[in-house]
């Protein structure tokens, strides 16, 4: 730590604005979640004894929200399926690429800067003219563009753990690539190529604007939320965003959490 | 045996190009061609039309004012990332600085359409804001213009797009070599003095990075307007939603075209002059 920063007005400014900041990300959704536990129609924080699941067992009922959801959990697993084996791939030739590195990382990423909704509607345009209609693949393959660049960063972090040595060491004794790849880089990289697949999971399951022109008969999870939302929100959708808020909020802890036991064994 | 470098690169290669950026060259291609009333579709002649229409019925104010939302966001999001990112690099234990990179995290893989959906909880008539404002008796009438306005989306934009100002933040404050503080600081400057001769310039990177993600996430952005914008409300991504309603391909390829070289352009600039790719170097060997 710095010592000029021990003023303390100052600190108490920097941790203010960082409060500011987690409470813009954080209050809003977490005060849907506490809504959600309210049996009431008028959205306001349930008094203690009020609180109940009303709203969440209401979602049994919701036919099309549960369609739209399995369609979600279709698209999102296979997303995360091929953008974690195609990071792992992007990952191991970025270690190869030497000066060629900076480039082909900023290619793997840019496609995450085009506006879904541009994204959707090219991809749309040109399936359709070569005839392919719209089903959950075309959805996917959309949220693919989306979830590659962070399954290719994840990986690429948890690179780091794979020293040099080792494989230098590997190849000493004899083994070949693909045992080096084997037996020495991916039992390390495995917390990463975990934490690309969770993430990559999670993008394709909350993303919306991909999915607007790519959509077949199902629509996805997202899409049936938004119809919902703009049509007098009933509050069942509070109890929905509220699952898959906690939810996505869940999973991702595992993942850091995860890491970070990783990081400690390595470290000892 | 020698790896097989390239080899591994082609499958990557290929996807993002057919899927990524074959279908966006085509469409800018598209973007010239003549609509075809007779079959709704566009036949080759070439045309300026779809760019012509830009021009028209305010659309060409629609990108600016969206480009203005996406830079009025992406300064409050330095403005308010630059002291989280100092509070976790230089003043947080490592539990805590831990915790908050957690926090700043989580919000990448969770919906933007339920953190937008939620501001109106928040934000509207009967929200929590106007409760507390007319608890307190600061106002007698619930305000209006908290919600359904362009104040409700740029709230709404800050809170979707800051975390992704805090991770170039931070990573550029981990390159400057801390002696350097130190030294100025021994020399009898004071913090701001430091701060303004020698964090803030060794972490321009940083500052330009997190400001372009913030500012190219927040220009293609399309459900905080939805959600939280007034009637008339627009951006960019709703914009040629409209335009496709009418089925008008060319004047949506043309939007999408003219706001793609934007960003690309700024992409491209702010890597050359700023070296983005090697603030993310620190990561691997």
């Amino acid at each position: 730590m710095v010592a000029s920063f021990e003023s303390r007005p100052l600190k108490a400014a920097i941790w203010l604005m960082t409060a500011i900041g987690l409470a813009i990300i954080y209050l809003p959704p977490l005060y849907l979640v506490a809504v959600s536990f309210n049996p009431a129609l008028q959205p306001a924080l349930p008094a203690l004894s009020d609180v109940s699941l009303t709203w969440y067992f209401a979602l049994a009922k919701e036919r099309t929200l549960i369609s739209a959801l399995q369609e979600s959990l279709l698209v999102a697993t296979i997303t995360a399926l091929v953008a974690t084996g195609l990071a792992l791939l992007s990952a191991l030739a970025y270690m190869d690429l030497g000066k060629w590195r900076s480039r082909w990382f900023m290619f793997v990423l840019l496609p995450m800067f085009v506006p879904g909704i541009i994204q959707g509607l090219s991809l749309s345009v040109i399936f359709g003219r070569i005839g392919l209609k719209p089903f959950w693949g075309t959805v996917a393959a959309s949220h693919l563009l989306w979830a590659l660049p962070f399954a290719f960063t994840v990986i690429l972090t948890s690179m780091a753990a794979v020293r040099r040595s080792y494989l230098l060491a590997a190849s000493d004794l004899g083994a070949s690539w693909w045992r080096q790849l084997v037996d020495v880089t991916l039992p390390l990289i495995k917390p990463g190529l975990v934490a690309a697949f969770i993430f990559s999971f999670l993008l394709s399951l909350n993303e919306f604007g991909r999915a607007f022109y790519l959509v077949g008969r199902q629509n996805t999870l997202p899409l049936a939320m938004f119809g919902k939302m703009n049509s007098g929100a009933s509050p069942t959708i509070y109890a929905l965003s509220g699952s898959i808020f906690l939810a996505s909020i869940l999973a991702v802890s595992f993942v850091l959490l995860a890491a970070r036991a990783n990081n400690r064994k390595l470290r000892r | 045996m020698k790896s097989p470098g390239l080899l591994l690169a082609l499958p990557t290669a290929l996807i993002v190009l057919l899927l990524g950026f074959v279908p966006l060259i085509v469409i800018l291609v598209w973007s010239f061609w003549t609509w075809d009333p007779a079959t709704y579709w566009i036949r080759p002649e070439f045309s300026l039309a779809g760019y012509a229409a830009i021009l028209e019925a305010g659309r060409w104010s629609v990108i600016v004012g969206s480009l203005g939302k996406a830079f009025l966001t992406a300064a409050i999001c330095v403005v308010i990332g630059y002291p989280a990112a100092m509070a976790v690099h230089f003043l947080a234990s490592r539990r805590t600085a831990l915790l908050l990179m957690a926090l700043f995290t989580i919000p990448f893989f969770t919906s933007y359409m339920i953190r937008a959906f939620s501001w109106r909880l928040v934000l509207g008539r009967n929200g929590l804001i106007n409760g507390w404002l007319m608890d307190l008796g600061i106002v007698d009438q619930p305000l209006d213009w908290l919600l359904f306005s362009n104040f409700a989306v740029n709230v709404g934009l800050v809170a979707s797009y800051l975390p992704f100002v805090i991770f170039p933040l931070i990573l550029s404050m981990q390159r400057v070599e801390p002696s350097l503080l130190a030294a100025s600081q021994d020399l009898g400057a004071s913090f701001w003095r430091t701060f303004r001769s020698v964090l803030l310039p060794l972490t321009q990177a940083g500052i330009f990075a997190g400001f372009l993600f913030v500012f190219v996430m927040a220009a293609g952005s399309a459900t905080e307007v939805q959600m939280l914008g007034g009637a008339a409300a627009s951006m960019i991504s709703v914009m040629i939603n409209d335009v496709m309603r009418v089925v008008n391909f060319p004047l949506a390829f043309a939007i999408s075209t003219v706001v793609l070289i934007i960003l690309f352009g700024l992409i491209f600039i702010g890597n050359r002059l700023f070296k983005l790719t090697r603030l993310f170097e620190g990561f691997t060997w």
